[in-house]
């Protein structure tokens, strides 16, 4: 008995080797074959979000299609997390014939990868496209020494959504919120404390996104001209720490310990109202028992600071073409006449993704001022193009995570009562020695 | 009596370590019925959205390629491995001299190589070899790992060798030895070996990650961290899926369960 058990195992074994190795061996000669056989006309793209991105360039795939009947996109979802492991490793290794045709890339990632690695985008400065017609603070990101190595994609501007069920309750309105300071802000936000027992918005404990917003919406900058961290003496970082603190301190703003107990603090918890890039906008709507009960508007302003604006970012993308294009001409041209060129595109993938444009024309469509029944019949997407246009433009620089990081070390240990100015020291010291100066 | 209150303290011990080990399996079936704005909420008891979860991560991802993906890398993966690493430890043990051990020595010190270092250069060599995107490609890192080579040297200690010379003597090759005496002895090293080979390759995800360029080739590991890279994530769908993941491995364990314990302690019958 034991011997047959053993018998039927071995051939199993050997079996599997055999496939294995025939599975390879096919593996190999298929892709050899396409590779010769390679359709020219067949490009390959990398990026993440079936629901928004994804959805996105398919959607532009099928309105290049009409002309171009023989175009084809093989799009490979692969999570940002995961691209950063698979271009680390192509880059480092030299190989880059295993670069897909045409890749995704997080705006505040850039500039990074187009520093690091000089050869990776192709430079589409003369490529047709129109740059002109992209708002002026998404294309910054994109832009190294005066040439465009990408297309900017969509929109992460800055909204505030609130219940204004739960406002009312504390007698407030949205307007009340609408285009005010911090101070005002948080004098509001106490009264609603009190009365409700709701914080006015949420932020996930150790990131210190909503202080780059703050920094960002006041036309300040985390870098001096030389790419240095300008933390130390720098008003506008210093007065948003101030505005944290105060925010943290007062309960006006309550932390969450992680992404999904974030995105629960508005959906069914303890903040009434979202401050973030637009795109958290599909997690608010995730709630739909509060359908009509929300309320869009602008951001509050940093008080005191000259220049400060109601409005800011967060989020976005820009697609690249790699150097590895097999037919650059043609990924050229695709992007010139769909997410540079075509309202057709964001008609579509705006109410399909509820993905907003930077292409300044897209914006005077009609879809853009229909009014959404999720927040009382609002235009919504209307009022976040005219967010975008007042958008002060901001510089990630290169080394925007581990700043974001520093700078998020630095804000909780403020909010547990270390000093503002050595805290900032400490973040500009961290982040100048992984930059390695 | 003294002895039923220590039988009451240490039951009632083991019955709350199990609920704690227990729970985030509970919770993951749970969250897997709920609607994602419930799961962020912590609800507690089951909902009735299964099915829609089920209808949207097949609607959104290609579920079952992925997981047939998986399980032939894994399963390839540990069969190979298996009578590898057997053959390799078993060698090192039973035809020992002064050369093996110290090649012994040196495999050993690779466990302490990082792979992460050695990413890079794997990759050159596999893009090189046209490997990318292939179940071999997957595979052979993974196929001979220190580990497993000491395990099987370990239990090639403890088998007779009266039972090697008693089969010399009635005729039996080097490598019937091996087939027919060692195999069938040592089925618990065997069956923990497996448990062990086929979870490292189910959920393997570095290198994968960096190998499975193409959609067709892509695993559950790397499907999981797709669904959780947007701008909003489904967290009932995402459940649902990592359920269906975490399914097979559950599987081998229950069904290798008692010979993976004696495997681990090293008994022999």
């Amino acid at each position: 008995m034991k011997r047959k058990v053993l018998a039927v195992l071995l051939s199993a074994a050997m079996a599997f080797s055999m496939t294995a190795c025939g599975g390879g061996a096919s593996g190999g000669e298929s892709s050899k074959e396409a590779s010769t056989q390679e359709n020219a006309n067949e490009l390959t793209v990398w990026a993440w979000d079936k629901a928004f991105n994804i959805y996105s360039i398919e959607e532009a795939e099928k309105i290049y299609q009409k002309e171009n009947p023989d175009f084809d996109l093989n799009v490979v979802e692969v999570s940002w997390e995961d691209m950063q492991t698979q271009l680390s490793t192509i880059l480092s290794s030299g190989d880059y014939s295993q670069l897909p045709d045409i890749l995704l890339m997080q705006d505040f990632a850039y500039q990074k990868y187009a520093m690091t690695y000089q050869d990776l985008f192709t430079d589409l400065t003369d490529s047709g496209i129109d740059f002109s017609q992209f708002s002026e603070g998404k294309l910054k990101t994109s832009v190294v020494d005066g040439k465009n190595y990408g297309v900017p994609f969509d929109n992460g501007t800055e909204v505030a959504a609130y219940r204004i069920d739960l406002l009312e309750q504390a007698g407030y309105t949205v307007d009340d919120l609408t285009d005010i300071d911090w101070d005002k802000f948080i004098e509001i936000g106490k009264d609603v404390l009190d009365k409700t027992g709701y914080s006015l918005f949420s932020t996930q404990a150790k990131s210190s996104d909503i202080i780059m917003q703050m920094v960002q919406s006041a036309g300040g900058s985390i870098w001096k001209e030389d790419g240095t961290p300008n933390f130390v003496g720098n008003k506008v970082l210093e007065k948003s720490m101030d505005v944290y603190k105060e925010l943290f301190d007062t309960g006006v703003m309550t932390t969450a310990n992680s992404w999904d107990e974030y995105i629960a603090t508005f959906t069914s918890g303890k903040a009434l109202g979202a401050i973030n890039g637009c795109w958290i906008l599909a997690s608010v709507e995730s709630a739909e028992d509060t359908a009509g009960n929300w309320r869009v508007t602008n951001m509050p302003s940093l008080p005191g600071i000259e220049g400060a604006t109601n409005y800011s970012n967060q989020g976005g993308a820009t697609w690249a073409i790699t150097t590895n294009c097999k037919n650059v001409e043609m990924a050229e041209d695709f992007f010139a006449k769909t997410f540079a060129g075509s309202t057709e595109l964001y008609d579509t993938i705006l109410p399909g993704a509820g993905a907003l444009s930077t292409w300044i024309p897209a914006g005077e469509s009609e879809v853009y001022s229909e009014p959404q029944e999720f927040y009382g019949g609002q235009p919504v997407f209307e009022l976040i193009t005219e967010y975008a246009s007042k958008t002060p433009a901001f510089d990630v620089g290169v080394y925007f995570t581990e700043a974001n990081d520093a700078l998020a070390v630095a804000a909780t240990n403020i909010c547990s009562g270390a000093d503002v100015e050595s805290e900032l020291k400490n973040a500009e010291d961290t982040v100048s020695f992984n930059m390695g100066n | 009596m003294t002895n039923k209150s220590t039988k009451i303290i240490s039951y009632a011990f083991l019955i709350v370590v199990s609920l704690l080990s227990i729970f985030p399996l509970v919770w993951m079936i749970i969250a897997a019925t709920n609607k994602s704005v419930d799961v962020v909420a912590g609800k507690l008891t089951f909902g009735g959205q299964l099915l829609e979860n089920y209808r949207n991560l097949m609607a959104s991802q290609d579920v079952w390629r992925f997981f047939w993906n998986s399980a032939k890398y894994a399963v390839i993966t540990t069969i190979l491995s298996l009578l590898v690493c057997s053959l390799a430890g078993y060698a090192f043990e039973i035809y020992r001299d002064k050369v093996k051990d110290v090649i012994f020595v040196i495999i050993l010190m690779t466990m302490m190589l990082p792979f992460v270092a050695l990413m890079v250069p794997l990759f050159q060599m596999f893009s090189s070899m046209n490997l990318l995107n292939s179940t071999l490609g997957f595979l052979l890192p993974s196929i001979s790992t220190p580990f497993l080579i000491m395990m099987f040297r370990t239990a090639a200690k403890s088998f007779p060798e009266e039972i090697i010379e008693a089969a010399r003597i009635d005729g039996l090759s080097e490598l019937g030895i091996f087939f027919r005496m060692f195999m069938p002895t040592m089925k618990s090293t065997y069956a923990a070996a497996m448990t062990i080979t086929f979870m490292n390759a189910w959920n393997n995800y570095l290198w994968p990650k960096v190998i499975m360029t193409k959609s067709a080739s892509q695993t559950m590991p790397m499907m999981i961290s797709s669904l959780t890279s947007g701008y909003t994530t489904d967290y009932g769908m995402l459940m649902l899926a990592v359920l269906i993941t975490t399914l097979p491995t559950a599987i081998v364990f229950f069904i290798l369960q008692k010979n993976f314990a004696e495997g681990i302690t090293g008994a022999v019958k």
